[in-house]
């Protein structure tokens, strides 16, 4: 994801993240485990796992626009 | 006598649900009367691995652990498998990878060094979990959305089925759990994003009609 993220990208991944339970953590695969707020400080900073977590939401957002969802 | 091989590290909280998740495919696989070789925690070393796969000659190979596009790794992140190294280990085996990203290249590649099927993700693998059921992982409900689909895939294929079958059951599973997710009125929507993203990425190579005698 090389593409400058918009701000409004930024902010709903970010409120999504703020929607889950603090006790809750995210494994992504070679970068560890997240919480919520690890999570949401690193969409801030935009580096490689705030990028992912963004690029998982634009994706989302684009099946659900086209009508894909479910693959 | 079929010959089953997994490797269980267990060294962080991903590798620690990992093993539990596909802990129950040994019983499966015993009761089969399929041979298990069950490398946990710190045997989980490239040592063991290639020593046993000479030896043993597995014909389904299950590795989980982390990794990347080239490689996956075992007891504390030291490499099992890398492409362009051992790769050609894996000949006439059918191979999934519970794993980020190896789908990309060590799958094709271990495809084009006679490996018979690969099956794994090719980009990160993402779940969540509850830190509160650690002890139990088994039992955290969360965790499941993400990983039943893994026990399906295995067991299935020690059923004696094909890998296109077992994969298609599993892609079933979690397409299943994507759509519970989807209509939900808790926090499961969020979960839907990342469920959503497995499934998109989650990848077979190789003869998906092959099966185990």
């Amino acid at each position: 994801m090389t593409e400058q993220i918009s701000k409004d990208l930024k902010d709903i991944v970010i409120a999504r993240l703020e929607t889950l339970p603090k006790h809750m953590k995210m494994s992504i695969g070679s970068y560890g485990d997240f919480n919520r707020e690890q999570l949401i400080e690193h969409v801030k900073k935009e580096d490689s796992i705030g990028k992912k977590i963004i690029q998982v939401e634009l994706e989302f957002l684009q099946a659900m626009k086209e009508g894909n969802l479910l693959v | 006598m079929t010959t089953y091989m997994i490797t269980r590290p267990e060294h962080d909280d991903t590798t620690h649900y990992l093993s539990h998740w596909s802990q129950e495919t040994i019983e499966v696989a015993n009761k089969k009367g399929i041979k298990v070789l069950d490398l946990y925690r710190e045997k989980a070393t490239r040592q063991q691995v290639e020593s046993l796969l000479k030896k043993h000659n597995p014909a389904i190979i299950v590795l989980n652990g982390h990794g990347d596009e080239k490689t996956v790794t075992g007891h504390q992140n030291i490499p099992l498998i890398q492409a362009g190294e051992n790769e050609h280990l894996l000949k006439e085996k059918q191979v999934y990878a519970i794993s980020c990203s190896s789908g990309k290249i060590l799958g094709p590649k271990s495809i084009n060094k006679g490996a018979i099927s690969y099956t794994g993700y090719d980009e990160d693998f993402i779940f969540f979990y509850n830190p509160e059921m650690i002890s139990r992982p088994l039992k955290d409900d969360m965790a499941k959305l993400f990983l039943d689909h893994v026990k399906i895939f295995i067991d299935s294929l020690l059923k004696g089925n094909a890998v296109g079958e077992a994969y298609a059951r599993a892609k079933e599973r979690l397409r299943e759990n994507l759509v519970k997710s989807l209509s939900t009125q808790e926090q499961d929507p969020i979960l839907a994003r990342y469920l959503r993203w497995n499934l998109r990425h989650f990848v077979v190579h190789g003869n998906i009609d092959a099966k185990i005698e």
